[in-house]
Order: C-alpha cells, then sequence, then structure tokens
C-alpha cells in the first residue's frame, strides 16, 4: 500500500509541476463559459446577420435561446474536451517506458498491477474533476440567466457522458499495456472508439455500443427514458474493469528494456 | 557464499542466439567486473537477472532465491544502475529518493537519514535543483546513491563510466569503491583499466559465454605482461 501511495504522489506531481493539470483545467474552465456564452450571444450574431441572410432571401424571426440551449452546446464540446484530454493523457505510460524511468521503479520491488492502478486513478480523477468542473460553471451561469429545469434527467444525461470518458481512459491504459508508443496508444484508443461508433449504427446491436453514451438530445428533451440506456451502462461498466483487468496480466509479462 | 548464481543461461533475440550456455557466480562483498565487447550479451544478462527480459532456458539465483520473469520478488535483494539511468526530471535529487524510498518500504526516518548519507556520498549533499538541469555524471551518481538507498546484497551497474570523461569516471570508481563495504558490486565495461583499478574478481563474456572467471589477482599471477587484462582480453575474444 506504502509504495502505490508513493507511486500516487508521484503521479500527482508529475501533473502539477509539468503544467498538464493547469492545461487542463483551463481547457475545461473555457469550455464551461463557452456554453452559455455562445446560447447568450446566439440571438445578436443572428440578429447581426439578419440584413446579410434577408438579401440571400432567408427572413430571421425571434430566436429563442434557454438553458437548453446552452445544454446542447455542452454536449457538443465536450467531446472536443475529452479529445483533449485523451491526446494529453496518452503518453502517461510510454514516456516512461521510452525513458527507462519505470524501469527504476519496477527493480526497487514494486508491483506492476500497482502502476496501472495508479495511474488509471489518477486520470479518473483527472477526468472527473475536469469534466464536473465544466458542468458545475455551465449549471451555475445557466440558472443564473435561465431555468436548469427545461432540460431533463440532467444529472443523469452528465452521468451517462462521464461514463464514456470512463471507459475510453480504460482503453488508453489496456493499449498502454500492449504497445510502446503514444501514437500507438492514441490508434488503439480512436480505432476501438469508432469501431463502437460504426457498431452503434447497427439498430440491433446498437444499445451494447459505450457510443451510445454520447446520445444525449434525446434524454434532455424528455423524448427518451432513462431505462433505455441501462444496458449500455451495463456493458460500459463491464468493459471498463475488462480492459484494466486485462492489462494487468499483459504489463506482467511485458518486456522492459 | 555466493550472492549471484547463474547456471547454463540461454537467450535468443530471433534468429541471434546471444547468450549460449552462461555460467557465473558472483562471491559475496566482492567488486565483480563483468567484461565483454560491445553486443557481446553483458546488458541481456543483466536484465535477465533483474527479471526484466524472459529467458530461454538456465537458472538465476539472487541469495539463493529464484528470478522469476516479470514480477520477481528477488529484486528485493537488488540495487539496478542502468547504463543511462533516467529519472523523474520533475523532482529534486532527494524528493527522488525518497520516493524511492517509499516504493521500498522504507520508514521515513531511515529514508531522510539514508538519503542524506548517500547525497553525500555522491557529492550530491548541496543540490536543491530539479534533476531536470543534470549533466550525464551527476545522473550516474543520482543513480548510485537511488540503488544503494536499502541496503541492498547485490548492485548491479551497467556499464557505469562508459559515457563520462575521465573525471566523472574517478568520481565513480571511487563512489563503487566506496560502496564495497556496504554491499556487493557487479559491474559491467569494456574500459579494461576501471577493472584493475578496483575489481577483486572478474569475469570475461565471448560469443555468448564466460571464457574467464576467477579473482583478478590470481588471474594476474597466471599472466607475465603488465597489462595482463588487455592482453588476456584480446586473446580470448580473437578466439
Amino acid at each position: 500500500m506504502k509504495s502505490f501511495v508513493a507511486f500516487l504522489k508521484k503521479e500527482w506531481m508529475d501533473l502539477i509541476r509539468s503544467g498538464r493539470l493547469l492545461v487542463l483545467v483551463i481547457l475545461f474552465v473555457v469550455f464551461g463559459i463557452m456554453n452559455p456564452a455562445i446560447a447568450k450571444v446566439t440571438p445578436w450574431l443572428m440578429e447581426m446577420m439578419a440584413d446579410s441572410l434577408a438579401e440571400t432571401g432567408l427572413i430571421m424571426t425571434e430566436v429563442h435561446v434557454d438553458a437548453m440551449t446552452s445544454w446542447t452546446q455542452f454536449f457538443k464540446n465536450i467531446p472536443m474536451g475529452l479529445i483533449a484530454f485523451v491526446l494529453i493523457q496518452s503518453s502517461l505510460f510510454s514516456k516512461e517506458y521510452q525513458s527507462g524511468t519505470l524501469v527504476l521503479v519496477l527493480t526497487k520491488g514494486m508491483a506492476r498491477y500497482k502502476v496501472i492502478v495508479a495511474k488509471f486513478s489518477v486520470m479518473i480523477f483527472l477526468w472527473t474533476f475536469c469534466y464536473w468542473l465544466c458542468y458545475g460553471i455551465t449549471y451555475g451561469y445557466n440558472a443564473y440567466f435561465w431555468d436548469n429545469s427545461v432540460a431533463n434527467v440532467l444529472v443523469p444525461t452528465a452521468i451517462n457522458w462521464w461514463l464514456f470518458g470512463v471507459w475510453t481512459i480504460s482503453l488508453i491504459v489496456l493499449f498502454s499495456a500492449f504497445v510502446r508508443n503514444n501514437i500507438g496508444v492514441l490508434i488503439g484508443t480512436g480505432g476501438t472508439v469508432l469501431a463502437a461508433y460504426l457498431i452503434g449504427l447497427l439498430p440491433k446491436v446498437k444499445e451494447y455500443s459505450p457510443t451510445m453514451l454520447m446520445n444525449t438530445a434525446g434524454l434532455l428533451a424528455g423524448a427518451e427514458e432513462l431505462a433505455t440506456y441501462s444496458k449500455t451502462i451495463g456493458v460500459t461498466l463491464i468493459l471498463c474493469v475488462a480492459a484494466v483487468g486485462v492489462s494487468i496480466p499483459i504489463m506482467n509479462k511485458r518486456e522492459l528494456l | 557464499m555466493d550472492i549471484l548464481t547463474i547456471s547454463n543461461l540461454w537467450k535468443r533475440f530471433g534468429e541471434k542466439e546471444v547468450l549460449k550456455g552462461v555460467n557465473l557466480n558472483v562471491p559475496e562483498h566482492s567488486i565483480f567486473g563483468f567484461i565483454g565487447k560491445n553486443g557481446a550479451g553483458k546488458t541481456t544478462i543483466m536484465k535477465s537477472i533483474l527479471g526484466l527480459l524472459e529467458i530461454d532456458a538456465g537458472e538465476i539465483l539472487v541469495a539463493g532465491e529464484k528470478v522469476k520473469y516479470g514480477q520477481t520478488k528477488t529484486n528485493r535483494h537488488i540495487g539496478y544502475l542502468p547504463d543511462m539511468p533516467e529519472f523523474y526530471s520533475f523532482m529534486t535529487p532527494y524528493e527522488y529518493l525518497k520516493f524511492c524510498g517509499e516504493v521500498t518500504g522504507m520508514d521515513s526516518a531511515d529514508i531522510k537519514n539514508r538519503s542524506e548519507e548517500l547525497l553525500k556520498l555522491v557529492g550530491l549533499g548541496e543540490e536543491r535543483r530539479r534533476i531536470k538541469g543534470f549533466s550525464r555524471g551527476m545522473k550516474q551518481r543520482l543513480g548510485i546513491a537511488q540503488a544503494l538507498l536499502n541496503r541492498p546484497k547485490l548492485l548491479i551497474c551497467d556499464e557505469p563510466t562508459s559515457a563520462l570523461d575521465p573525471i566523472g569516471r574517478k568520481e565513480i570508481l571511487d563512489i563503487l569503491l566506496a560502496a564495497r563495504e556496504q554491499t556487493t558490486i557487479l559491474f559491467s565495461t569494456h574500459i579494461l583499466s576501471d577493472v584493475e583499478r578496483i575489481c577483486s574478481d572478474v569475469a570475461v563474456l565471448n560469443d555468448g559465454k564466460i571464457v574467464v572467471q576467477g579473482a583478478l589477482s590470481e588471474i594476474r599471477e597466471m599472466r607475465t605482461s603488465e597489462d595482463f587484462l588487455e592482453s588476456l582480453f584480446l586473446e580470448v575474444v580473437d578466439k
């Protein structure tokens, strides 16, 4: 346990001193502010463009914005946040393989599964913190300008999307146990998400694809029931545990040079 | 008693048979010079001892315990200094040793005392900068400190002096000599004068086998020339 805590502290120190924590926090704060800001300026932008649009034959009527506009923006922007998160965190293992820093730790008798669990925990903590920070900022502005109650099952819908992020992080861990460089991690993670997306296009099996958790519009508008996603949530949780579980024996047998 | 015993060790990389039945015994409290030309398989043997490489056949015992590939408990007996050690560059030397001490399960008072003692031994006692700006020689010295931190029974150094200038080399050799009181040292090199200077025992690896092994004093007695180690090395390599 002592070695696990020591490794966690090391990961945390790295996050702070490398500036990665700061970059991600700034990014998610900006996204958090942008969601209501875009909703707020949309009518003004439309008004500005009304004259030029009228010349092309398009007549603008009154544009109505509310908290729903801002939440729609939130779920449009958050994939960019996750992509930035994956890009920044994809080298979490590979930079240790390539520089040889991990070899010294492991030759001191540190169990390899602790490396996997520590890095996974730090990424989950970071994703959770950044995601809910962004959510909190958007929620606060929305409450100030409009009324959040127009969005149905808001928190469960947001949890669904957060869970999709957790699954993506478990893929980073899985592919980091296999490959040596972060390009491989990015290709593996991106490829699996793409494959899951394609599976999600098939009506018969789509509920087994974690990418379904990104479908938020129906839930927010009240057109879909939360129970529709219970199978997807279950499958995603199993896939997360399986990805981390499989990465441990792979890591245990990995040749480190 | 031997702290390290390697019996009939075989290792192949693809088509190339790198180790062809290596047998090696390292006596306790020796400084064991492990000589071989570049690419002879010295690093392969060292990584096999640490359980970092899967061996094809043979057995490795550290302090009487068998080494297992992957996760091996025998590493608690070993301190390791790679040829080009890399540390977490965002830490200071003291923070790094604290981290290493916690990973090995040492208590905090012991970590503090031992870190101060070792950083002083390697000449980094007053260094407060982060490792990021360290020269190669400073990294080697810190490497020795981290390897000795938990009082290992065996210190493995992979070509610790090869990439250093003469002053850096002398510093490392002096530190290894000083560390002899605390542990057994196995160090690989192709710099023969380093071996002559500090080693008590020596083994020569050539073509995947140990061709000569014994106490340096005995080998010296067998040879007549002044540069006995060089002539021996050239002789076995040329065969």
